[in-house]
């Protein structure tokens, strides 16, 4: 049980697919212009990393190596399916506002990337919490930054038909940050924090070194 | 059949007014990660135009030939399409190998990165399924207009890459301050060049 809390916090924090091995980028940048969209896209990825690695976990033993790839692709392509499916039934706006992102969850980074790096060599138990963990960190990531641009591009943030949080007259949103090139930059500036925040960090830490050295 | 001039609006709205990399942010893993050089960019570039024509010809006709008269097209195409890339440029790379060695020096290494990047699947995808290309052209397309499409997006993807290439080389030399150097400055580029790209949208009113 405590590996498996283990293993689902490495995929919220030090692990997270998003902040710190920057993969799947591309359809965070595209869909994270809405909040709804976004939670569940990321919702959808959720699912289908949790399956995918479930199945891939309990047959493990009987993938040979040399064509684990295809095998891993259709396993994950019929989850996909699966969620095209339900989404088109049951959220037809959102699924036209996500439009071919769906069927692209197939080519996901994080999907392959977690199939091969650990439901392949680990337990089904382990897999399900690696699984949770890691779509639990694209989902909040995704939605914040989504919520974030609603917010300060839009005004208000609606979610399923209901308004959350509208921002009062006098702001004036500036629809940059809805369009694509805001993205971009939003991203970029993101990038440029969490990088400076990695070296203040490095440095601290080489102090400290330095100082307990002299100490020594 | 339609018009010479409706071809080129389709070639010049895949291409220009949809981008796929700067205005849909389909592939984009790419586009950062091999725009440090202009060498690779034109072999990346040569090999997703090469491979996307082929690619969206054959999902075309496996689509129209043999899932749609079974009807199982609706539910089995995004396995069906990522197999047939995948087999296809495993096929490709083989016979570049064997057949074509200088061919095979140019683009070689890229074919294998090919079948995950996502710019071919979103162009078979889309091909077959018009609904989800945000233009007013909502009917299916026959080969030939798939295959005009087909390259007007991939042409796109060049276009884009090397042009953001040439940007990055620049780049390196221009005085940007300390805390943006590197990958976020990469970022604000692209949201630049992807500002350019929109005003090519009202230009065509598509």
């Amino acid at each position: 049980m405590k590996q498996w809390m283990k293993v689902l916090k490495n995929g919220l924090s030090f692990e997270n697919p998003l902040t710190v091995l920057m993969i799947g980028l591309c359809s965070v940048l595209a869909v994270s212009s809405r909040a709804e969209g976004s939670f569940f896209m990321g919702v959808a990825v959720m699912f289908v990393l949790v399956m995918s690695n479930v199945i891939i976990a309990a047959i493990r033993h009987l993938i040979p190596e040399e064509v684990r790839i295809p095998i891993f692709i259709v396993i994950i392509a019929s989850f996909v399916t699966i969620v095209d499916l339900v989404m088109k039934a049951y959220l037809p706006s959102v699924y036209s506002f996500l439009g071919v992102w769906i069927p692209l969850i197939v080519v996901n980074c994080i999907v392959l990337g977690r199939a091969e790096a650990f439901a392949y060599h680990n337990r089904v138990w382990l897999s399900v919490a690696d699984g949770i963990g890691m779509g639990l960190g694209y989902t909040i990531i995704i939605t914040a930054l989504a919520a974030f641009r609603e917010l300060f591009g839009g005004g208000q943030i609606v979610f399923l038909k209901m308004t959350l949080v509208t921002l009062p007259a006098f702001y004036r949103p500036p629809n940059i940050l809805l369009l694509f090139p805001g993205a971009f930059m939003l991203f970029g500036l993101i990038v440029a924090g969490s990088q400076a925040l990695n070296r203040r960090m490095a440095a601290k830490q080489a102090a400290a070194h330095a100082s307990v050295k002299e100490a020594m | 059949m339609s018009s010479l001039s409706q071809l080129m609006l389709l070639f010049v709205g895949a291409a220009l007014v949809n981008n796929i990399l700067l205005t849909r942010f389909i592939a984009l893993c790419s586009f950062f990660g091999i725009s440090n050089d202009m060498h690779t960019s034109i072999g990346m570039s040569l090999a997703v135009i090469f491979v996307m024509m082929m690619a969206s010809t054959a999902t075309w006709l496996f689509y129209y030939f043999l899932l749609k008269p079974l009807g199982v097209g609706e539910f089995l195409y995004i396995p069906a399409f990522i197999l047939v890339i995948a087999a296809l440029v495993q096929f490709v790379e083989m016979y570049l190998r064997k057949y074509s060695p200088a061919l095979y020096r140019a683009m070689g290494i890229f074919l294998p990165l090919i079948t995950t990047n996502c710019a071919v699947l979103a162009a078979a995808t889309e091909a077959v399924k018009p609904g989800f290309f945000k233009m007013n052209m909502v009917y299916d397309f026959t080969l030939g207009e798939n295959l005009i499409y087909t390259l007007g997006v991939a042409c796109g993807y060049g276009f884009a890459l090397l042009s953001f290439t040439a940007m990055r080389e620049r780049l390196d030399l221009a005085p940007v301050p300390e805390w943006l150097k590197g990958t976020p400055m990469a970022f604000i580029t692209a949201g630049l060049l992807s500002l350019g790209y929109m005003g090519l949208g009202s230009l065509f009113g598509l």
